[in-house]
Order: structure tokens, then C-alpha cells, then sequence
């Protein structure tokens, strides 16, 4: 496609978004950088509190052997909502936030969406390598840390691929930022995250489980904890699912964008 | 800011490159004017999920064709919502046309608007990145031209500070000086120059003269004749959003400068049915009133009243008069002044030579000038009857009146009068 070496020919572009928003980020701010990590701390620390300590949820134990940390398997999952929900909300206010530009300059509409994946990938990646320090300070290593990379960058596309179109749709209609929040929220809980997969597989009903596995964000957490936490490589079935719906929602998104794009110019 | 010479590296441009880099194909561009009415939730909600916010096709641009060679100045012109604005904008590819195409060929920078892609938060030079990579370019080639776009903009004590410190002139000399220092193909500027100092705008020039002779081409937009006759090779005129005329910048600057002193004669007509007219009493008009002025009339050389003047052209002024007694020799004078208050002519009868006799009843008289060298602007006019001795005052009109010059024949451009000299080259 031609429109992908457009795309490739701004990648200055999007490099230099990404850093524009990373820097300012923490800007005046009197931590700086450390934000990054203070932030999804104490997310891990809440719910580590609530769920492994109030409501009991019980960890399997670990590839090694002998290590049960309700924490460390919570941190596993939450790695890969964290950069989900980084690139969906980064890219609808990034979107948003280009619009002065937009409307001054020509440049693809995808840049600022590709760029929130950058900086939301930053993030992540300083996250796995906290994530992946502390397993081997458990003795918890294995080879297939290898597949983190592979999952990560499947991640990458599936995440992307929705948030253009949401992004998208987000500057025609601006409601679908308060939906969108509404619907994340709601997919967090029905992501076996903050629980185990067992946990709804032993005691919800057939269609909600069914609904729970067919969630690809649960097969992102499942297939991240295989490798990380208990030292199995995914099932092929689970990492083909996962390749076939993250390059089709990335192809899909991408030609939605196109086709829709033109005129987001003159919206936003 | 023009020098001679200009002229010989155009043409020779015009005569090596004539394929075409932008060409615009039968254009329409409809934009949707939506009016936000919702006063409820539910409303809101209907509007936005049912059928859309009620809203008026507004069409911009209407089926406009043109084509712009290679290394040529082209200028778009037309007054406030002519939708030559819009026309730069579907070139540069920031809206798409509504229909028809516009192609364009090689890199384009583009200077739409103040400080277009610079954050606030972060410094000069960061966004000389950022806005050079918005541009299309990799960071080895911004590095390449950034002592370049830096000295240029003259800003190498504030290049480290955030741009939410710099002042509006600050923001176009960083913006302009990115612009052109991209190594662009084409290079589309809308008035946004005319923010900046004079000092920086004749800076701006120069460059501009030297892109032209390097080849790139040059698509701007002003409404301002002067600039666009001065900077142009082609002008296209829109007006309303249709394309008037297209041809060498003089021959179209001409004719729209024609079209808008029409129009404003029109609006004069229509408003000034007493500006002739004797103003009421007022603290600027005194004397003993044993002649009056009636009025006074802008006539042109066939005799035919004139709503407005025209610099260069020939113009009559006739002041109406009626004395109620017999009174000899008295002297006639006009004064003009320029709506800052500078009086720059006032001549009379008697310093004239000018022997009036006895004046009685209603008559008139005639100030006749073949070129008028009053530069276009608005210009307040004073109207004086005095006696043989210039002591006594008949009637005096301070600047009481005012009259329009609008661009004539005269072909200067600067300054508030004209001359009228020769000049005289020797080589």
C-alpha cells in the first residue's frame, strides 16, 4: 500500500510526538519520572491489598516450583492492561490534541494515534523490565521470557488497530470518550486480571465464560502469565488467536481510519 | 523592497520550467456549518445519535480550475471569505475537495498560521524538531538546517526557553524561518508575514526573492494589491468562492482593484447623499457668514460627479457657495489633512493669483488638478471664504468634510503623496 510508506516518511513525525508528549508529561512536576512508577505501584499495591489480601484470591503457584505471590501474578496482567488502556485513552485525546495542527498542516491523521503507542509503550516496556527483575529475583526465570517480545508486539497492533478507530469515531462524536471509559472500565472486570481464569471457568455460567475466553485481552493475560509467571510457553491455539485478531484489528482499523480520515481535518 | 533586476531571473523561470506542480481540476468545497441548538440531555442526545445537529451548507469554493508551474509566484487574492484561504488549504492537503482533485507535485511547506504545531511547554528548538519532522523531514536533515533556521529567526537567546515565553512576533519569526528552511518544492504563505517587524518582514522578502530565483514555487495569499502585484508572476482573483480571473498579476490586481473601488462607490452613493452637504453648526466651523459654503462636489475630467477620487487621476473639487450680500475679491482656500492630522496641502485663490471680483448670489468654484497626487486613503477636507486681507473670516469648515482616493493611475505606493517626478538613469 502506498499510504504505508506515507506513513513510513513521517515516522520523524511520530518519533517526535511521542518525545513531545513524554517530555511534557512530567514537566514541573517535582518527581518527574518517577510518576511512571509511583503511578502503577500503588495500582498493584490496591489491588493486591483488595483482592489477595481482603477477597482471598488464590495464585497458582508459579513455574519454579514453590513461589505463590498473589502480587507478582496481578503484575504480570496488569502490565498488559496498562498499556491497553494507555494507548486507547492516549490516542482519542491525542487525536483530539493534534487538531490545531491538523488544521494547519498536512500530515496523516494516524501519526499522533501511532505515537500515543510509542509513548504508551515506553511505559510498558519500563513496567515489564520491573516485572521481569523481580520474577528472576524470585528465582523465577525460564526461557520463555522469550515471548514476551512476540506478545507485546501482537499487543502493539491489537491495541492500535481499536484505537484508531476509536479515536476516530471519538472526533465525530465526542460522547464515545465518556462511553469508551464506561466500557473499559466494565472489560477490566471482565478480564481475569484482579481473579484467575479458573475462577470464572469453575463458577460462571457457560455463555459468560465463554465471553470471558473469547475476550482477546484475556488471552493477552493468560498467554503474558504463561511466559512470565508459570515458565510454559502458550498453547499454539492461544498464540495463533492472538496473531490472527491483533493483524486483523490493526488491518481493519487501518483501512476504517483511511476510509473515514479525510475530513477529520475540518472536525476537529 | 523591490530592486531592479527582479525581473529578469522570473522570466527566465517561466521560460525553463513550464510543467505544472499544482494543478487544481474543477473544484468544489462545501463545508457544513453546524448550529449547536441542543438545550437538554435528551436533545443533545438525539442530535448526536439520531439524525446529526441541524446544520447549512456553506460552499467555499465553487468548481475553481487552475494550474501553477514550476518556480512560478502565484498569488490568491480576494477579499475576507473569498475562500482563498480555503483554496491553500486543499493544495497544501489539509481538507479534502468536495469534489474535483488537486494534485501536487514535491515537498510542501506550508505557513498557514501563527505558531501551527508548536507546544507551548517546550523550547524553541525542540519544536524546530517537531515542527520540521511535521514538515516531512528526518532528523538528520532538520539538524542540517537548524544553525540555519536559528539564525535566520534571530531568536539564539530564546531558542532554550518554552515558546509560551515568545511574544506573537517571535512565534512567526520561528515559524516563517522553519518554513523556508525546510528545502521546500512549494511554499504556501497566507498573511501571516504581516505580523512581524518591518525589519523581519523585509528579511522575509529577500528570502522569499531568493527561493524564487533557486526555482521553488510560491503560492501566497493576501488581500493586499500592492504586495501581490509586487510579489507575483500569476494572480487568480476569487470572489465568493468562484475563480474571477486569472492572468499576470498586474492585469489582475488592475481589474480587482477596479472591482472593489466599485464596490465602494457604490457603498459611498448609497451612504453619502449629504456629504456634500453644509454640516450642521459646529465648533469647528466659524465666521461671519456674509458668504457660506453650501457644499462641495468631486468631479472628474468630463464633468461627471464622482463618489470617490482617484490618485493620479484628474479631479475637480467644486465648492458651492451663496453670498448674501455683494462681497469683492473674496479668496477661496481647501485644506487637506490625513486622518492622522498632518495637513499636507492648503492652497487659495489669492496665493494662486486668482482674481474672484464681486461674488453674489449662489455660484461656485473649481479646483482643478490634471493628477492628483494624493495617495489612496481617506482624506478630511477644510473649506475657507475669506476676505481680500485673509484676516476676516466669511466661513471656515475645519476638516468637516472627507472625501475617498482610491488606487488610480498613479503608480506609487509608498508615502502619502505623489510626487509626480521623473527619473532619470544615466549609464
Amino acid at each position: 500500500m502506498a499510504l504505508a510508506t506515507d506513513i513510513w516518511q513521517y515516522r520523524g513525525l511520530i518519533g517526535n510526538l511521542a518525545q513531545r508528549e513524554l517530555k511534557a508529561r512530567y514537566k514541573r512536576s517535582l518527581l518527574g519520572w518517577a510518576w511512571s512508577l509511583i503511578n502503577p505501584a500503588m495500582t498493584l499495591l490496591t489491588y493486591a491489598l483488595v483482592f489477595g489480601t481482603f477477597l482471598k484470591v488464590q495464585p497458582p503457584v508459579a513455574g519454579n516450583g514453590h513461589l505463590k505471590n498473589f502480587a507478582l501474578y496481578l503484575f504480570a496482567g496488569l502490565v498488559v492492561w496498562n498499556f491497553w488502556l494507555a494507548v486507547i485513552n492516549g490516542a482519542m485525546s491525542g487525536l483530539i490534541g493534534a487538531g490545531p495542527m491538523l488544521r494547519k498542516v498536512y500530515f496523516p491523521a494516524e501519526c499522533p494515534v501511532i505515537a500515543s503507542g510509542l509513548v504508551a509503550l515506553t511505559q510498558t516496556l519500563v513496567e515489564t523490565a520491573v516485572l521481569l527483575t523481580i520474577m528472576a529475583a524470585f528465582g523465577n526465570v525460564s526461557w520463555t521470557f522469550l515471548f514476551v517480545p512476540v506478545l507485546l508486539a501482537l499487543l502493539i497492533l491489537f491495541s492500535v488497530g481499536v484505537a484508531l478507530v476509536l479515536s476516530l469515531v471519538n472526533v465525530y462524536y465526542r460522547d464515545v470518550q465518556y462511553l469508551v471509559a464506561v466500557g473499559l472500565n466494565v472489560l477490566f472486570y471482565c478480564t481475569p486480571i484482579v481473579y484467575t481464569l479458573d475462577l470464572v471457568e469453575n463458577n460462571a455460567p457457560a455463555p459468560v465464560s465463554l465471553f470471558v475466553r473469547a475476550n482477546p485481552l484475556t488471552q493477552f493475560v493468560t498467554a503474558m502469565r504463561n511466559s512470565v509467571y508459570d515458565l510454559k510457553a502458550p498453547s499454539a491455539a492461544r498464540l495463533g488467536f492472538l496473531f490472527v485478531v491483533s493483524v486483523a484489528s490493526a488491518l481493519c482499523g487501518w483501512v476504517i481510519f483511511r476510509r473515514f480520515s479525510a475530513r477529520v481535518s475540518e472536525e476537529l | 523592497m523591490t530592486t531592479l533586476g527582479e525581473d529578469a531571473p522570473k522570466l527566465a523561470a517561466d521560460a525553463t520550467n513550464a510543467e505544472p506542480v499544482i494543478v487544481v481540476d474543477d473544484v468544489s468545497k462545501r463545508f457544513r456549518l453546524y448550529r449547536e441548538r441542543a438545550s437538554s440531555l435528551k436533545e443533545t442526545i438525539t442530535a448526536r445519535f439520531g439524525r446529526r445537529a441541524s446544520f447549512e451548507d456553506f460552499w467555499a469554493l465553487r468548481d475553481v480550475s487552475m494550474s501553477i508551474t514550476k518556480g512560478c509566484t502565484y498569488g490568491l487574492i480576494g477579499h475576507n471569505g473569498s475562500g482563498k484561504s480555503t483554496l491553500l488549504r486543499l493544495m497544501a492537503g489539509i481538507h479534502p475537495p468536495t469534489s474535483g482533485t488537486v494534485r501536487t507535485e514535491g515537498r510542501i511547506s506550508a505557513l498557514l498560521e501563527l505558531g501551527a504545531g508548536f507546544h507551548p511547554e517546550l523550547s524553541g528548538r525542540e519544536n524546530i524538531y517537531l515542527n520540521g519532522s511535521i514538515l516531512g523531514l528526518t532528523r538528520r536533515e532538520i539538524n542540517a538546517v537548524l544553525g540555519e533556521i536559528i539564525e535566520f529567526s534571530g531568536l539564539e537567546d530564546f531558542v532554550d526557553s518554552p515558546v509560551k515565553h515568545y511574544s506573537s512576533g517571535m512565534y512567526v519569526r520561528l515559524g516563517f524561518a522553519i518554513a523556508v528552511h525546510v528545502n521546500p518544492d512549494i511554499l504556501m504563505i497566507d498573511e501571516v508575514i504581516a505580523v512581524g517587524d518591518e525589519e523581519f518582514q523585509r528579511r522575509c522578502f529577500d528570502h522569499l526573492y531568493q527561493l524564487r530565483r533557486e526555482g521553488v514555487t510560491i503560492v501566497m495569499v493576501s488581500h493586499s494589491a500592492p504586495l501581490m502585484e509586487q510579489m507575483c508572476d500569476e494572480v487568480s482573483w476569487l470572489d465568493h468562492g468562484r475563480l474571477q480571473m486569472t492572468g499576470a498579476a498586474s492585469d489582475v490586481v488592475r481589474a480587482y482593484l477596479d472591482h472593489v473601488n466599485a464596490a465602494q462607490n457604490e457603498r459611498l452613493a448609497e451612504s453619502s447623499d449629504d456629504s456634500g452637504k453644509v454640516p450642521v453648526d459646529s465648533s469647528r466651523r466659524w465666521g461671519s457668514r456674509e458668504i457660506e459654503v453650501l457644499g462641495f462636489e468631486l468631479r472628474d475630467a468630463n464633468g461627471d460627479v464622482l463618489a470617490a477620487a482617484r490618485a493620479g487621476d484628474a479631479l475637480t473639487i467644486r465648492i458651492r457657495y451663496h453670498a448674501k450680500n455683494p462681497v469683492a475679491q473674496p479668496v477661496f482656500g481647501l485644506g487637506f489633512t490625513t486622518e492622522s492630522g498632518v495637513r499636507v496641502a492648503g492652497p487659495n485663490t489669492r496665493f494662486a493669483g486668482v482674481e474672484t471680483g464681486l461674488v453674489h448670489g449662489e455660484g461656485h468654484v473649481d479646483y482643478v488638478t490634471d493628477r492628483l497626487a494624493l495617495m489612496p486613503g481617506t482624506w478630511h477636507l477644510s473649506v475657507a471664504i475669506v476676505d481680500e486681507t485673509m484676516l476676516h473670516t466669511y466661513d471656515h469648515l475645519d476638516q468637516l468634510y472627507q472625501f475617498h482616493v482610491q488606487p488610480g493611475s498613479s503608480p506609487e505606493r509608498f508615502g502619502i503623496v505623489d510626487l509626480n517626478g521623473r527619473w532619470h538613469v544615466s549609464t
